[in-house]
């Protein structure tokens, strides 16, 4: 059994990052993920973690040396937050490629302008697309575990794909919870030594990334595409064994709250489904017929999943953290995706949008609560008056 | 629906042209050819585009690259596409583009070959690995009259600040015309720079005919690559010695020839040759003996201290 600290979710990453024993690890600092960077830099210096530590000039350069170092067979670490996740999207796409399992902590920032350095979950929604597997911790506790989950599920030979485990800045990284800190034996049975198809290895020279000819785009892009399409199957198995081993069982995909009868629901990811929870408990004890489900797994994205759980009920709100101008319905990533998945079932289900905590500020109880209603009023009288509502503004 | 897809998207009046030419030096040649008869065929109410290859690699010196027409009286259908897969005219803005590249490739029954040479079209056609479906040759000392233009204006899609049909391109298209009346010539002319030069051309070609009947055409559909076709991720394993699938031979239109006599082994050639293809085994056996992958850019015959190696023209020798 590991023992309980009271710590945020920068350290939480880190002591998760040490117990992983990785080889390799860059940085570059910027709020909020500057805190991991430290807590590591601490580590290295202090004997508690074996790795080579290595301060880059930006986080282009972060990406691109751990992109190396993976090749050669290292177990990487990096990470950053807003503006320096954006900065390095030109590696995102060549690391999934080459399929090397990258570790990235992004601990969530705003996008510039002006240099808001509250949490948003737009700069890590913008790299979603990049064939590297993504989700949010909603407490420290779950930073650790989706650290250690995340190197098992993207190591793992049918997988081998890069991973973005995201956390919001602040809210989780920077206010402490209670963590369980794993043993090494557990986490050792838990975490195979990292080894890849091909490593780069100078008795049999390799080259990566040559020029290729149109033709040969789609078999190669077939390839990664069969390889998120496994990491499902993969990451259901990673988190079974992961609650049979440490003993904390998560639903892999999405985590349901209070839902058995729900009539309404709050769908959600990261920090703030913690509130939407608390909201949700108040208004079931007025006889609500209220809950949440919370979306652990973005990338791949659960769809039969999320259509089988969203579709028992009258009326989803899709929350999304983030800024999506101009995006179909005008809410978020959540929203469409969460139609999409509900697609074809008819209009059983009403689905609407509402984008909130921008710029890092707070959602309330109160606007949770004003979510809930306009849902119970959307249930009620079938009607989706629009696709969604920006909050504070519009509801 | 069950409709036969090769007959619903046929189209019957759609002429296709290739010109080959060598990177850099040629390139703008090769787009005169196949601009001046898109623009004579646009004279003419036809429907037509002209566009270069893209994935060849038009920015190396030498490299076989190729230009493309396509004009019809019918809308074109089939517009974004990389190549022209079943040629109607080819035309060869270097004799030595014979040697090493399939130029005749896909052609279908009864089609044309240009080819700018001095030489006679029998000469020509001893290179030539399957004629079947080749119609008429055609032979035209193009560079003789008018010569290779060298720009990059009109390269990469862009505006062609240089004019259309200055060089040799502009006698290519004229001997095109001349084969295979595809546009009128009146038209052509007018779509040139040099008039002269695509008269001459028209008017000097030198028509072989090869075939006059045909088997029935049957060109096998292309099977697309799948996943397993490619190694893991695209990685491959790096060449340490010579690289099969990057032959560069076909590159050359001169061949250095070495005299053994005039030959002191200072090895200057061996160690200024870019491809490696000057072999040193014992300092008396330095010997040209991996032409595969010559260019045929003649760095070795311009650092040779005694003139042992000179460059001749590729098509002078029948290997």
């Amino acid at each position: 059994m590991g023992k309980k600290r009271l710590i945020s979710g920068v350290v939480a990453t880190a002591e998760a990052v040490r117990l992983a024993d990785v080889d390799v690890i860059t940085s570059f600092p910027i709020r909020p993920y500057t805190g991991i960077m430290s807590e590591l830099a601490r580590m290295v210096a202090d004997g508690e973690l074996d790795a080579e530590f290595i301060h880059a000039d930006g986080e282009h350069a972060q990406l691109s040396i751990v992109y190396g170092a993976s090749a050669a067979g290292a177990r990487t670490f990096t990470g950053s937050s807003g503006v320096g996740v954006t900065y390095a999207m030109e590696v995102y796409s060549p690391i999934s490629g080459t399929r090397l399992p990258v570790h990235m902590a992004i601990a969530d920032r705003t996008l510039d302008p002006p240099g808001d350095f509250g949490s948003e979950h737009t700069e890590a929604e913008s790299c979603r697309d990049q064939c590297w597997i993504q989700g949010w911790a909603a407490t420290p506790q779950e930073a650790l575990d989706l650290t250690l989950l995340y190197y098992r599920i993207g190591e793992d030979p049918r997988v081998l794909l890069p991973q973005y485990a995201c956390q919001d800045g602040y809210f989780v990284s920077h206010i402490a919870g209670e963590v369980e800190i794993p043993d090494e034996g557990q986490v050792k049975e838990f975490l195979p030594p990292y080894k890849n198809k091909h490593s780069l290895n100078i008795s049999d020279p390799m080259i990566i990334g040559a020029q290729i000819e149109p033709e040969m785009g789609p078999p190669l892009q077939y390839q990664r595409y069969i390889a998120i399409q496994e990491a499902r199957k993969v990451i259901a198995e990673a988190y079974k064994e992961f609650g049979e081993i440490f003993g904390r069982k998560y639903s892999p995909f999405v985590e349901e709250y209070m839902t058995d009868d729900a009539e309404v629901v709050i769908f959600i990811q990261g920090a703030h489904s913690v509130t939407a929870r608390n909201v949700a408990l108040k208004l079931r004890n007025h006889g609500e017929k209220v809950g949440v489900v919370q979306l652990r797994t973005l990338r791949p994205f659960p769809t039969e999943i999320v259509r089988d759980v969203l579709s028992r009920f009258k009326a989803v709100g899709a929350v999304d953290n983030s800024v999506n101008y101009g995006i179909a319905g005008d809410g978020g990533v959540l929203l469409s995706e969460a139609r999409t998945a509900l697609y074809g079932l008819g209009d059983k289900t009403k689905t609407v949008g509402f984008v909130g905590g921008l710029g890092g500020e707070v959602i309330t109880m109160e606007e949770f609560y004003k979510m809930y209603a306009k849902l119970k009023e959307i249930a009620k009288t079938g009607k989706v008056e629009r696709d969604s509502y920006w909050l504070p503004y519009e509801l | 629906m069950n409709l036969d897809v090769k007959k619903l998207f046929e189209e019957p009046s759609l002429i296709q042209i290739t010109t080959w030419a060598r990177g850099v030096i040629e390139n703008k040649d090769a787009r005169d050819v196949v601009f001046a008869l898109a623009n004579a065929g646009s004279k003419e109410g036809k429907y037509v585009q002209a566009w270069e290859n893209y994935v060849d690699l038009p920015d190396r010196v030498g490299v076989p690259v190729r230009a493309y027409a396509r004009i019809s009286d019918e809308p074109l259908l089939s517009k974004y596409v990389y190549e022209n897969e079943h040629p109607d005219v080819v035309v060869l803005t270097n004799e030595a583009l014979v040697k090493g590249n399939d130029v005749l490739q896909g052609m279908k029954p009864g089609g044309v070959l240009i080819v700018n040479t001095k030489r006679d079209p029998e000469y020509i056609l001893k290179f030539l690995k399957d004629t079947t479906y080749l119609g008429t040759i055609g032979c035209i000392d193009a560079t003789e009259v008018a010569g290779h233009v060298q720009t990059l204006s009109g390269a990469e899609g862009a505006t062609d600040a240089s004019g259309i049909g200055v060089g040799v391109g502009a006698v290519l298209a004229g001997a095109v015309v001349k084969a295979k009346s595809i546009v009128k010539p009146e038209n052509v002319l007018s779509s040139v720079q040099n008039e002269e030069a695509c008269r001459y051309g028209y008017d000097e070609v030198r028509l072989v005919t090869v075939n006059t009947t045909f088997p029935e055409f049957k060109p096998a559909p292309k099977k697309p690559l799948g996943p397993e076709d490619l190694p893991f991720a695209g990685t491959v394993p790096s060449v340490d010695k010579e690289n099969e699938k990057r032959i560069t031979g076909n590159w050359r239109s001169e061949r250095p020839v070495w005299s053994k006599e005039r030959c002191t082994n200072c090895l200057l050639c061996w160690v200024n040759c870019p491809d490696s293809v000057v072999v040193y085994k014992t300092p008396e056996a330095a010997d040209f003996t991996n032409l595969k992958y010559c260019k045929g850019c003649g760095i070795c015959a311009e650092v040779c201290p005694t003139k042992a190696i000179t460059m001749v023209p590729e098509l002078d020798f029948e290997d």
